[in-house]
């Protein structure tokens, strides 16, 4: 669930972050009707609590899966939501990038795809897998979320058989779990962004 | 275009006349100039005089709000898309901020501006090798740049402005990152590149002692407009306007020892002496000037503070003299002076 999410959230986010980017005031290529439109359904989507969210898409959810519950019913909030935040992040990642290397670009007469593969993405990939690490583990913290809404996946466990029927040892297994998938999701992320770093 | 003879030359950057407002504020005002093709030019002038905004009107970063600008005989302010793009191309800038990218090594940066015209990597990667050793830096082709010094990067930057055919190189500010020693070292380099290339080279800078080393021409920029423009011995000899008297100052050790600065008075008084700045060239300077005065005029000339240097083989100097004021003296040493055309100036007067 979190990975199909996340994966979401890094394919769909970067594009979706460039088109913010680009047409940003700053940008490559201003233009304010692609930004103020984008921004804003993005920061509206970023505003809510997850766990409102998921209730509020759950007519969305049955028409793209049939099921509001289930893994993937909690899915499809949970990529959206993943879509949504990587949007952010890497739009960040992309306007952190020195202005100089962008001119350094333009004035090798370089066109505006060739300077945002080669120096824009290029450049921020350590930052984008950060990121994306950073997006994981939140979304693990949001799986969480979907198990009170039967959702399914280690928190609906927890809070059923835990929570629920007062198994303390058992809650604690559960967190000891999570606990240690996302110390590993950290680990790789970081190891990756070194390795990206150079 | 067709080529033109090459018994006609025409200038490599040809201004006319351009203006760049932002909103209320003129950033540049009505500026023309000149540059002949080889030349190595220095555009100085004070922060915010307009320099980098009128670097970055030729290498089209940003565009003038009126007049014309000729590069390599065409009019670029009229051209757009592939024709202009077609004129960058022959451009190369470098950065006071190298700018080099973090995550290519150092043959890959160079290589960049040959990937964009859509070279081929093994069409490249000799090219970039040759410039690579043309700048200095071989052994270091698999370096990544957080691994270089800034004159190091400042190399690979060079190196990657000039690698695709390129005749003019834009110079923005780049000494103000590095260390003397080093832009020393980098001005050597860009010396040599345009002897070995035949590049044009235009050097944005606030620092005289940068135009001093390398450059043919001069311009001065003052709060966007064009003060003062020559050859730079014309300009060091014989500076007119303000401005460029006050960039020049600064080359040299122009202050006062501070114990003089405080009792320095503008009116003479009985048993003062007279303060003299000296401003002596070439064919003077060669001449024993204080021992023929006192030999002369008898008078006890102390030289209270001086410099005397070279713009490659023009000698030029500046002293700060003092003597016993006395009417007639004063007037028989600068009468002498003035007919072995040094130029005097007279900075008060002070205790014995």
């Amino acid at each position: 669930m979190v990975v199909v999410a996340s994966s979401l959230g890094f394919i769909c986010g970067i594009p979706l972050a460039l088109l913010l980017w680009v047409s940003s005031p700053h940008g490559l290529k201003p233009c304010a009707l692609v930004y103020r439109v984008l921004s804003f359904l993005i920061n509206t989507g970023r505003s809510i609590p997850y766990i409102i969210f998921m209730v509020l898409l759950i007519p969305v959810t049955r028409f793209l899966v049939g099921s509001s519950i289930g893994t993937l019913g909690a899915t499809v909030p949970l990529s959206l939501a993943a879509i949504l935040l990587y949007t952010r992040f890497a739009e960040e990642s992309f306007s952190g990038i020195s202005k100089g290397m962008i001119e350094a670009g333009k004035v090798m007469a370089a066109t505006r795809m060739q300077i945002i593969r080669k120096i824009v993405l290029s450049e921020a990939m350590p930052q984008l897998m950060a990121h994306l690490t950073t997006l994981t583990v939140m979304l693990v913290g949001f799986s969480a979320m979907a198990g009170a809404v039967g959702g399914g996946g280690l928190g609906d466990l927890a809070i059923r058989y835990g929570y629920q029927r007062y198994d303390i040892v058992f809650l604690s297994i559960i967190v000891v779990i999570l606990v240690v998938l996302v110390q590993s999701v950290q680990m790789t992320g970081d190891w990756l962004v070194q390795r990206l770093r150079k | 275009m067709a080529k033109k003879q090459s018994s006609i030359t025409f200038p490599v950057i040809d201004i006319r006349g351009i203006s760049k407002s932002i909103g209320d504020a003129a950033i540049l005002k009505d500026i023309s100039l000149s540059i002949q093709k080889g030349r190595i030019a220095g555009i100085i002038g004070k922060s915010g005089a307009g320099k980098t905004t009128l670097l970055r009107c030729l290498n089209s970063l940003d565009d003038p709000s009126s007049g014309k600008i000729h590069l390599f005989g065409e009019e670029v302010t009229a051209l757009s898309g592939e024709k202009r793009q077609g004129i960058q191309k022959r451009i190369g800038t470098i950065f006071q901020q190298f700018n080099l990218l973090s995550r290519r090594t150092v043959l890959e940066n160079i290589a960049l501006p040959l990937e964009i015209r859509g070279l081929s990597s093994g069409e490249y990667i000799q090219r970039a090798r040759d410039i690579l050793d043309l700048v200095g830096l071989s052994h270091k082709e698999n370096a990544y740049p957080r691994e270089l010094s800034g004159g190091q990067c400042q190399r690979v930057a060079i190196a990657r402005a000039i690698v695709a055919d390129v005749s003019l190189l834009l110079c923005d500010e780049f000494t103000s990152a590095l260390d003397p020693e080093t832009t020393l070292e980098i001005l050597e380099l860009l010396s040599d590149l345009r002897q070995k290339l035949g590049l044009t080279i235009v050097l944005i800078t606030h620092d005289m002692n940068v135009v001093r080393e390398i450059c043919d021409d001069v311009f001065v920029l003052d709060q966007g407009e064009l003060v003062e423009a020559g050859t730079i011995d014309a300009i060091l000899l014989r500076p007119q306007h303000e401005t460029t008297k006050t960039l020049i100052g600064s080359l040299f050790q122009q202050d006062l020892p501070h114990r003089y600065q405080a009792g320095l008075k503008q009116e003479p008084f009985p048993s003062s002496h007279v303060l003299l700045k000296l401003i002596f060239a070439d064919t003077v300077a060669r001449e024993p000037l204080i021992a023929s005065l006192v030999e002369k005029f008898h008078v006890p000339i102390n030289i209270i503070a001086g410099h005397l240097d070279h713009i490659r083989e023009i000698a030029f100097g500046r002293l700060i003299v003092s003597l016993p004021y006395e009417g007639k003296n004063l007037k028989n040493v600068q009468e002498f002076l003035l007919a072995r055309q040094v130029l005097v100036e007279l900075l008060g007067y002070v205790h014995a």
